[in-house]
Parts: C-alpha cells; sequence; structure tokens
C-alpha cells in the first residue's frame, strides 16, 4: 500500500483530533495525576465556568479534596477506561446528573506511561430525571400495571400490582389475576396481541388472600422491534369498592322500598279500623235504639271491612313473598309478547289495541321473567282502564322496549284518560286506587318493588286527558351484579 | 230543627263518612258528607256549616288544598276545622305546608277515640 496515503491519513488524522477536542458533543478536560485540569475544551468552560489552575473535583463538584472512588484516579492506576455517572454542580450552581468517560492518554502510544486522563461527561439530567418520573409513575399510579410477553408471561409488575398479587415474575397473567390454568375466554390482551389495538373490559380476579378484586383492565400494545406486538402493557384500575358502593346502593333502595310499603300498610289499616269501629258503633247503637236498619248498617260496615282485611292480606303476602328476584337469563321481547297475546282479546273487547313494539337489538338479559311478568300484567291493566276512563276513540297500550346506553327499558303507554298532578303525585306513595272499591292499591307499589329489586327504576310520564306513559328502567351491569351475587350465594 | 249546628264530613272513605253522620247525628248535630277536597268545599260554600271534619289525604283534591281554600275565602275562614287522617307524616306534611297559615282547631289519627273528638266538637260548637 502506498506510503503517501498513509502518511496523509496520520496528518488527516491530526487535524481531526484537534477539530474533534472542541466539537465534540461533551465537555473535555484533561487532567494529570494530581488533578490538576490542564487542558479543556469550550464546551467544558461553557458548562463549567473557569478551569484554568483549578483542581478537577473543585470545577465538577466544589469539592476541597478528591472525590471519594475518582474513576480516573483509577485508570491511573491500572490503564483501563471507565464509564460512570455522578452528579456535580455546574458554573450556574445546579446539579447536574452527567455520565463521566475516563480515558488513559498515554505518552508514547500505546505502550507508554500514562500522563494524563481525559475525562469526557455529557449531562443526562433530563434523561435521569425522566427516569425517575417514569418509575415513580410506574410504581406509584394507583392501577395494576403489567408488561406480558407473547406466551402471557409476567416479565414486569409495578408496585401496587405486587402488593396486591405477590411476586409474580415470570408466571402466567391469568394464572396470576385469576388463578386459572388456562387463558381467559375473552382475553383483551391476545386482542391487543392480534389487532394492535388498545381493548378495555371488566374482569374479576382473586388476590394474593384470595380475596375477590373487581377491576377495569385496558390493553396497550408494545412494539420493540416494528413488525409486530411483543410485548402487551395491562393497566388496570381496581373498582371493588365502587361495585361494593353500588351493592350497598342497591339494597338500600330496596330497604327503602320496604319502608315506603310498611308507611302505606298502616295507613290502609287505620283506615279499616275506622270502619270497623263505625260497624261496631252502629250495631251497639241500633241494639240500644231496637232499630234494626241501623244494626243491618252497620253489619254491612264490619262485612266491608273484614272483606278489605282478607283482600290486604292476600295482596301484602304476594307482595311480601321472595325478597329477591330469581334471575335468569331473559328475553324482555318475548316477555312484552307473552302480555300482549294474554291481554289483547280482553283489550279488543272495549276496543282497545294492544300491541308491542320490541327493538331488534335487545339480547337476554338477567331479569326475573316471573317478576317482570307481574309488572307488566298490572301495568297494561291499568293502562286498559286508564283507557277506559278516556273519552278518546281509537284507543291504543303499546308496550316498548328498548337497550340504549347499558339501560333495559321496557315501558308501557296508552292514551287514555291520564292523570291529573295530585293523582301523578300519590300514585307511588300511599295504597292508592281510582278504583274504588275494585283495587287495594298494591299493584303499582308491587311494580315499583320488583323493579327496584332488579336494582331498576320507574318513571311515569302523565297528562290528564292524554295518556301515561310507565317506563321501567333497569341497568344492565346492576342486573348482572344482581345476578353474580345470586350464584354465588346459590352455590 | 234548624237551631242544630251543622258538621261537614270530608272523607274519601264512604265507611268513614257514613259512621262519622250517625255518631255525630245521634249527639244532635246535623250532617252533610263529601268525598273529596273539590265537593267539600263546593258544599261549605253551599251549606256554610258551623264545624268541618277534615281528611287529609283523598283521592282527587286533598284536604290540603281544601283547608287553603277554606282560609282564603272570607265567608269560610271561620269555621273550625277538626282533622281526621290517617298517616302521621301527611299530617307533618300539612303543617309545613301551610306554617304561615292559622292551624285548624284540631286533629285526630284514625282510628279515632269517639269520645274525645265528640268533647272537642262540643267544646267547638256547644
Amino acid at each position: 500500500m502506498p506510503d503517501k496515503k498513509i502518511k496523509n491519513r496520520s496528518k488527516i488524522k491530526e487535524k481531526v483530533s484537534a477539530e474533534l477536542f472542541e466539537q465534540v458533543p461533551y465537555n473535555v478536560a484533561v487532567i494529570d495525576r494530581d488533578f490538576n485540569i490542564v487542558e479543556a475544551n469550550d464546551n467544558f468552560a461553557h458548562n463549567f465556568g473557569d478551569w484554568v489552575g483549578e483542581k478537577c473535583y473543585k470545577v465538577y463538584k466544589r469539592r476541597k479534596e478528591p472525590c471519594y472512588e475518582c474513576p480516573s484516579a483509577k485508570t491511573f492506576e491500572d490503564g483501563m477506561s471507565r464509564v460512570t455517572d455522578a452528579i456535580g454542580i455546574d458554573k450556574l450552581g445546579r446539579r447536574i446528573h452527567y455520565i463521566g468517560h475516563s480515558i488513559p492518554v498515554r505518552e508514547n502510544g500505546k505502550k507508554g506511561e500514562i500522563q494524563y486522563v481525559m475525562e469526557l461527561t455529557r449531562a443526562v439530567t433530563e434523561t435521569a430525571q425522566y427516569q425517575q418520573e417514569y418509575q415513580i409513575l410506574f410504581d406509584r399510579v394507583p392501577c395494576f400495571i403489567t408488561v406480558i410477553d407473547q406466551d402471557y408471561r409476567i416479565i414486569r409488575a409495578n408496585e401496587a400490582f405486587r402488593e396486591r398479587f405477590g411476586q409474580v415474575i415470570g408466571q402466567f397473567c391469568y394464572e396470576v389475576y385469576k388463578r386459572r390454568k388456562s387463558r381467559c375466554p375473552n382475553c383483551p390482551a391476545a386482542k391487543t396481541f392480534k389487532d394492535w389495538k388498545i381493548h378495555r373490559s371488566h374482569q374479576e380476579g382473586i388476590g394474593k388472600r384470595g380475596q375477590e378484586i373487581q377491576y377495569v383492565v385496558s390493553t396497550s400494545p408494545l412494539r420493540r422491534h416494528g413488525s409486530q406486538v411483543d410485548h402487551v402493557i395491562e393497566i388496570c384500575t381496581d373498582v371493588t369498592k365502587l361495585k361494593n358502593l353500588e351493592k350497598k346502593i342497591i339494597d338500600a333502595e330496596r330497604l327503602a322500598a320496604v319502608g315506603q310499603t310498611v308507611a302505606g300498610l298502616a295507613h290502609s289499616i287505620k283506615n279499616i279500623l275506622m270502619g270497623l269501629e263505625g260497624g261496631k258503633y252502629m250495631i251497639s247503637l241500633g241494639l240500644q235504639k231496637e232499630n234494626t236498619d241501623l244494626v243491618r248498617r252497620g253489619q254491612d260496615m264490619l262485612e266491608r271491612n273484614f272483606d278489605k282485611t282478607t283482600t290486604l292480606v292476600k295482596d301484602f303476602l304476594s307482595f311480601s313473598k321472595g325478597r329477591l328476584p330469581k334471575l335468569q337469563m331473559t328475553n324482555p321481547n318475548k316477555l312484552a309478547m307473552e302480555i300482549v297475546d294474554l291481554y289483547k282479546d280482553i283489550a279488543a273487547k272495549s276496543g282497545i289495541t294492544l300491541r308491542a313494539e320490541t327493538a331488534k337489538n335487545i339480547k337476554k338479559v338477567p331479569l326475573d321473567p316471573d317478576a317482570i311478568h307481574t309488572c307488566l300484567t298490572n301495568l297494561v291493566s291499568n293502562a286498559i282502564d286508564a283507557c277506559q276512563m278516556g273519552e278518546q276513540k281509537g284507543s291504543e297500550v303499546v308496550i316498548k322496549t328498548s337497550d340504549e346506553k347499558g339501560v333495559l327499558s321496557i315501558e308501557v303507554s296508552d292514551n287514555g284518560a291520564g292523570m291529573d298532578y295530585e293523582i301523578k303525585k300519590k300514585i307511588f306513595t300511599t295504597f292508592f286506587t281510582t278504583k274504588g272499591g275494585e283495587g287495594t292499591g298494591l299493584g303499582l307499589l308491587t311494580t315499583r318493588k320488583l323493579v327496584q329489586e332488579h336494582g331498576g327504576k320507574i318513571f311515569v310520564e302523565t297528562e290528564k286527558g292524554k295518556g301515561s306513559c310507565f317506563r321501567m328502567e333497569f341497568p344492565k351491569n346492576r342486573l348482572q351484579a344482581i345476578y353474580k351475587e345470586e350464584k354465588k350465594n346459590g352455590e | 230543627m234548624s237551631d242544630k249546628k251543622k258538621i261537614l264530613i270530608v272523607d274519601d272513605e264512604p265507611d268513614v263518612v257514613e259512621w262519622l253522620t250517625v255518631f255525630f247525628e245521634e249527639n244532635g248535630y246535623q250532617t252533610i258528607g263529601a268525598y273529596d277536597g273539590k265537593e267539600g268545599f263546593e258544599k261549605a260554600q253551599e251549606q256554610k256549616p258551623d264545624l268541618i271534619s277534615l281528611d287529609i289525604s283523598m283521592e282527587g283534591e286533598s284536604g290540603v288544598k281544601m283547608y287553603k281554600r277554606l282560609l282564603e275565602s272570607d265567608d269560610l275562614k271561620d269555621i273550625p276545622v277538626i282533622l281526621v287522617t290517617g298517616a302521621t307524616p301527611q299530617l307533618q306534611n300539612f303543617f309545613e305546608r301551610l306554617k304561615d297559615l292559622k292551624s285548624p282547631e284540631g286533629f285526630f289519627e284514625k282510628p279515632v277515640d269517639k269520645d274525645e273528638l265528640l268533647k272537642k266538637v262540643q267544646e267547638l260548637i256547644p
């Protein structure tokens, strides 16, 4: 090979070295064995300030003596290059985190004695801060975070997760979350591995002490090499407390329904007692005056109120029967159709059309079919009565089902008599009836109770002379919660 | 006949009206019956009773509304009213809604003690 070229190379190298010394994106300082800085580049001066005649430890860290475990001192000793990280103070007094390289500089090429050590430093303060922030975030965020590989093994888990589920690295996620032997059906992570998208779902897990944990999980893809999803990050929010609260609310609503019922019952009994008292008084007055008409009226009054008692007790027993609904997967549309079949002939006799408008998107939900059947029977027979009381021609009663925003609703509407404010106010509050001796006023109370036992609510919209609409709304997550609870209690 | 004092009995329970009618008449009063607040007010206007026995919770117009209308009427506002009612919560509600107005002269919870009721009536309209 031509010498000329080699000569050129060393010349080039020399030139480049000088250039490099200034342009390299590092702070460069050269120190001797006594830690004196003998040369430094502009970057160094820019970051650490004036260095001429100073010791390196003073400039880097404002110390009065050499640093403990000084890497450059070791390089002087053994001739090895070193990389360390350290914390220093810049010329403005700010704390900086930097990575430092200590490189030996020998007197005569590779074999000579080490004359200097070149220190290359670069600030990584921001990166270090980010890393620290990230670590804190990862561990302390009030969520469980795990990273799983394609075999569904957990390769990382944050502190919150470890606290709740124990030491889990290397175990299968389904084993840890749910103590299963195989992957869960509807696994959101599997979907993410497949379509690279974020998925969310509500799950139930088992903690390290065997406690039930309800959580909402979101799975995000982590691609390290571009062509496929290598890992999935599972971030879970613990909603156990929330779910427990929700359950308590359902229970409280159920209790409230019982309270209202008892208050209504007391009112009803007081009226009956009044009737009995009256009958007794009239009989005794009639006997005293030998007035048979008065005795007969008293007798009738007693009989009427005994009958009322019997009906009330019977209704009340059926009302109090079965404290929890017996939920089973039920198609609400089918229930609606059943009611239409049962009542359309009766309705037709009074010139009323009874029909169902069922939404197509409705799937089976956990409901107590007998209870909903009772509710619909009550509402439909009220609606038919309302149509008979109303004066419109072409009366109709419509049962409508819908499933929107997680709420199943079943409504019964009519274009009958409607109610004014005074009546609307009372329909759910007492044993109220507009049907004279025919009703006990328990129909709507029973309906409301049954709906509330399903975690639902009943609403009424009405206008005097125009008609009424009773709508039962069932949040489906509540139905599921009651269903699960019942299944658990049943086992 | 005409010197007998007249009592208007307002209650949506026909048995209550019937019993109180017999009871008051037996004790020397004349009676009129009505089955809701609206009918009660009309009969009060028509016949100017000396006392009104009034139920609160009634189908149709309630006792609260009728009582208010009585107080608003110059002709009727001085007629003593005795509440005869079934439910204590409704009674509280009654007073809350009428807190700025004159209280009724008496109130009895169902089932009423008939001797006490008569005593009160005799006190108000001897």
